[in-house]
């Protein structure tokens, strides 16, 4: 209940959260893309400073949405390690026998790592603004013209939304039985890799039980109130793109091209 | 062993929009040897209590005393043997292919010779009427034995006050009523009991004492007859109601009609 890491909504009002959730894929979409032909780092610093703007106007704590980062840390620094010890570009700045630190790795590894941090950012600001629901029905519009080559759109968004929606449940029944077994003297924390990952049976079991228990109850429930597929099926939230949507969707495209130019 | 808890708060989520604050300062003892009950409706905070006395949660502000002595400075092993705790619907829990691999889990975490463990299983299936269940999958069970061998999990610690959350919810009446024995049998036998429920009957049948939380606070606490009859200021207005009609209409017995309530109702003086 009270771990909060990647890709937790943080439900408040703001302009973000009240964009179209397609505009906001397809922004996120759009700044991905655009990260990977920015080659200067004048260009990087530019987009990160228009996505810290961004955060401010989401009204997220930044506090908060640093934490969202957390989890990628360990690639980021493994990242910059590579670059600065293997990299042989530019003038030779330390130099112990083997490892040489040349400014040209220092300068790659800096880069890479605001690239990925960058990324993260920008999809995490995607899933902290836009409630799971939202996001699975723009992905199902998004994906609806491939219904035309018999592509299960609306299928693989019910199952999308749906594993979204049993994420907290599976988390909140993971802690029940945590609890559970620590009642019973389980430790968790204690041991080596090996022990702390057979200490973790006990819990791995009764979820995994769970969790078939909840899918069939579920299924069952679906089909008693009529559920039959997407084919004919109206939504109770309609999405409206309007101008904000559109004009949000160019600012980005437009940011981008700057750091591309730059 | 007593137990007491003085002015414990707890926050769930702090700092985020999530942030609830689940008990506002919750004051009571467990005396040894008494079956306490907690009563209160959903969300009143009685499950967030339940699992303050074993330290699975940790309190925001004030303290949890055993014995006298903070419980944050016992060892958390040593704590968790001596309260047990079962968690509502505690069968979702279960996870070992047998029975008596399952309740013998808490007794093995105890580092205890595996003759001591043998018996203590024995001994606790055999409190819970699930003897004949040992060698069984814990999974093939009915819903009334998986209750009970989830429960003989807990008991096979010999804690010294167990606590129950919602022990009968969902429960069929054979199961409930050998539930509502074992309370009363451990309390012969000196282990404190706290039952948490929303069960007046239940609570007005093994309960020596009752604590009524709501919203994180505690409305009353005191004997059955002290908290049940004594006090109608605290009262919820249906019982009060309930009580004006009973001295007014002295001859309702038999079950009233909506419309005679009402007319009866219309009677009454200051109502």
């Amino acid at each position: 209940m009270t771990t909060r890491s990647l890709g937790q909504f943080y439900p408040v009002d703001s302009l973000v959260h009240a964009l179209d959730p397609r505009a906001k894929i397809l922004a996120t979409a759009v700044f991905v893309a655009g990260l990977f032909l920015i080659d200067s780092m004048a260009g990087l610093l530019f987009v990160a400073a228009t996505l810290a703007v961004l955060v401010a106007v989401s009204r997220i704590p930044a506090g908060t949405f640093l934490r969202l980062l957390r989890p990628v840390l360990f690639i980021v620094a493994l990242t910059v390690l590579i670059q600065v010890f293997f990299s042989r570009e530019g003038v030779t700045l330390v130099g112990w026998g083997f490892f040489e630190v040349h400014s040209g790795g220092l300068r790659q590894g800096f880069f890479l790592a605001l690239r990925i941090l960058l990324l993260v950012s920008s999809a995490g600001l995607l899933t902290a603004t836009t409630a799971p629901v939202a996001l699975a029905d723009g992905i199902e519009d998004l994906l609806s013209p491939l219904k035309r080559v018999r592509f299960p759109a609306h299928e693989v968004a019910m199952m999308m939304s749906i594993a979204l929606r049993f994420i907290p449940t599976l988390g909140e029944e993971a802690e029940k039985v945590k609890g559970a077994q620590a009642a019973r003297g389980a430790d968790f924390s204690e041991g080596g890799p090996l022990r702390r990952a057979r200490s973790l049976i006990p819990v791995l079991v009764p979820l995994t039980v769970g969790a078939f228990r909840r899918a069939d109850e579920l299924a069952e429930a679906m089909e008693s109130r009529g559920y039959r597929g997407g084919e004919g099926r109206t939504r109770y939230r309609e999405l409206r793109f309007r101008k904000a949507d559109a004009l949000a969707l160019a600012v980005t495209a437009l940011v981008l091209l700057v750091g591309i130019l730059l | 062993m007593r137990l007491e808890l003085r002015a414990v708060r707890h926050v769930y989520a702090r700092g985020t929009p999530f942030e609830v604050e689940a008990l506002r300062g919750v004051s009571l003892s467990v005396e040894t040897g008494e079956v306490l009950a907690i009563v209160g409706g959903t969300g009143s905070g009685k499950s967030t209590l339940a699992q303050h006395m074993n330290q699975l949660l940790v309190p925001t502000g004030g303290e949890v005393l055993i014995d006298g002595v903070d419980a944050r400075s016992l060892e958390k092993s040593e704590l968790r043997r001596r309260v047990g705790l079962v968690f509502q619907f505690p069968e979702s829990a279960l996870f070992a292919p047998t029975v008596e691999e399952d309740v013998a889990f808490a007794p093995r975490q105890l580092g205890l010779g595996e003759e001591e463990v043998q018996e203590r299983v024995r001994e606790s299936l055999v409190a819970l009427g699930a003897a004949g269940l040992a060698a069984r999958s814990p999974f093939a069970l009915s819903g009334g034995e998986k209750r009970r061998v989830a429960i003989a999990g807990v008991l096979a610690m010999n804690p010294e006050v167990l606590i129950l959350d919602e022990p009968t919810a969902g429960l069929d009446p054979a199961t409930r009523e050998d539930l509502l024995a074992l309370i009363l049998g451990l309390r012969g036998a000196g282990i404190s009991v706290v039952l948490v429920s929303h069960d007046l009957d239940e609570v007005a049948e093994v309960a020596d004492r009752v604590c009524v939380l709501h919203d994180g606070r505690v409305r009353a606490i005191g004997s059955l007859a002290d908290v049940f009859y004594r006090d109608p200021s605290q009262a919820p207005t249906t019982v009060r109601v309930a009580s004006l009609l009973k001295e007014s209409k002295p001859e309702i017995g038999a079950p009233v009609r909506f419309a005679e309530t009402l007319e009866a109702l219309k009677a009454l003086p200051g109502v």
